[in-house]
């Protein structure tokens, strides 16, 4: 199992308190880089209420930008965000499924650039993100769905309270012995 | 390594040996592009064309010059509506336009114009401020095809979005008092149309062609890799005058870029930097 190179998050509107739980639960010493897209409107500034209780920095990144190890990136407002090996690449292509930034391009892009370093976890409740993570998990990389999802799809299905020990299990993913 | 990561790097091979094909072929170099976007682009471009791989786009491409039109087509960054973002042009309006006026003659380029929206959406700004009688408006884009669209002057007919947009930016009349409708479309006065220069010129290999005293060159730079954006900016530097005005996308800055000290960003304009030395 190779070890963990990227963390991608994606999550609809209607997941934004979830996401902030999920945030004030990664460890202050997250050894890789967190690149998250939420659903959002056409207004910036979405960083600071949404990271108020994490305890790693968020930023809404400019393109090109670096991709450091235990900080996270999130989607500005109408710009796509994908990862390119090492540092951001932003566009402005058109919507998808209504949405942009949209799940699919990141969890795509990751799965170009990580292969089976990458993993994924989909906040459920929307058609965005989830062809990404097929793709995701095609290429060797890791996924896991918080909340309801149909049957045999997208991979793990993980509660909120579980999420921390999953990181875990990722973080330590190549001392395992045994593979489920 | 599993089956599924092989075809991966399948994909990669096959990826490389089209964009090898396209450069020997056709001179268009892609190497440099944004790999994530390139990607994201191609197979979307696939998808349409209703063809499984990158070897197909790469066999139908090399054979026909029309295929590689299309090719082209569906790498442009695609259109967006006039005063798309009406925050730049409503801080372009309150903080460059006042500084602008102390100039005798303006020299404007739009570098990347696309299909032509924001260009025009320029000059109307231009116009309503008096100064387009002193500005000279000049246009580039890579692409011979988009530039023949944005000559024309004519767009899909603005919406209520748009019209609610061109208001944010900071409008003084109204949107319908600068274009007719034909149809569903909007055919833009003849002013605006008759005063911008476009003209093809590529960032990734030309070089600087005039002096400016105002640049826009936004979300361009989002198609290329750091190499090659370094290079594109050091024609954008190259191309303003001393106190010129370079206008990037919201997400766009130059502190990456050789010229990190060269420019200081006005304060409330989103990305605005003037030329310092």
């Amino acid at each position: 199992m190779s070890p963990l190179g990227l963390l991608v998050v994606g999550a609809p509107r209607n997941a934004a308190a979830e996401v902030e739980v999920l945030l004030s639960l990664l460890p202050a010493r997250l050894n890789v880089p967190v690149a998250l897209v939420l659903h959002r409107g056409p207004y910036d500034s979405l960083a600071g209420p949404l990271g108020r209780r994490c305890l790693l920095p968020v930023v809404e990144p400019d393109d090109k930008d670096e991709l450091v190890a235990g900080h996270v990136y999130l989607a500005p407002a109408g710009y796509h965000l994908m990862v390119d090996r090492d540092s951001i690449a932003l566009s402005r292509e058109p919507s998808e499924h209504g949405q942009r930034p949209a799940i699919n391009p990141l969890f795509e892009s990751a799965a170009d650039a990580y292969g089976p370093s990458a993993a994924g976890l989909l906040f459920s409740g929307h058609e965005d993100g989830w062809a990404g993570l097929s793709v995701l998990r095609e290429r060797g990389g890791r996924a896991a769905v918080v909340g309801e999802g149909e049957a045999g799809e997208g991979g793990e299905r993980v509660s909120l309270n579980e999420v921390k020990a999953w990181l875990a299990r990722l973080s330590y993913g190549s001392r395992m012995k045994v593979q489920p | 390594m599993s089956a599924l990561t092989r075809g991966a790097e399948l994909e990669v091979l096959e990826l490389e040996l089209l964009v090898e094909g396209v450069r020997r072929q056709y001179g268009f170099d892609l190497r440099n592009h944004s790999r994530p976007l390139l990607l994201r682009r191609l197979r979307r471009h696939l998808r349409e064309e209703r063809l499984d791989t990158f070897s197909s786009l790469q066999g139908k491409v090399l054979h026909d010059p029309e295929a590689m039109e299309g090719l082209l087509r569906a790498l442009a960054c695609p259109p967006e509506p006039l005063f798309a973002d009406p925050a730049f042009f409503q801080a372009f309006r309150t903080r460059v336009v006042p500084m602008l006026r102390t100039y005798p003659s303006i020299r404007v380029w739009h570098a990347g114009c696309g299909s032509g929206e924001e260009t025009y959406a320029l000059a109307i700004l231009l116009m309503e401020e008096g100064l387009w009688s002193r500005c000279r408006l000049y246009a580039s884009d890579a692409s011979e095809g988009l530039l023949a669209d944005a000559r024309t002057g004519v767009l899909p007919l603005p919406g209520e979005v748009d019209a609610r947009n061109y208001q944010e930016a900071g409008g003084r009349r109204a949107l319908t008092d600068y274009y007719t409708r034909d149809g569903n479309w909007a055919v833009l006065q003849p002013a605006l149309r008759e005063g911008i220069f476009f003209t093809q010129h590529n960032l990734a290999t030309d070089g600087s062609f005039n002096e400016f005293q105002v640049v826009l060159c936004r979300d361009t730079l989002l198609a290329f890799n750091m190499a090659l954006a370094r290079r594109a900016h050091e024609r954008l530097y190259e191309s303003l005058t001393r106190f010129g005005f370079l206008c990037l996308g919201r997400k766009e800055s130059v502190s990456r870029t050789p010229y990190a000290t060269a420019y200081e960003e006005m304060q409330g304009t989103g990305r605005v930097f003037r030329r310092l030395s």
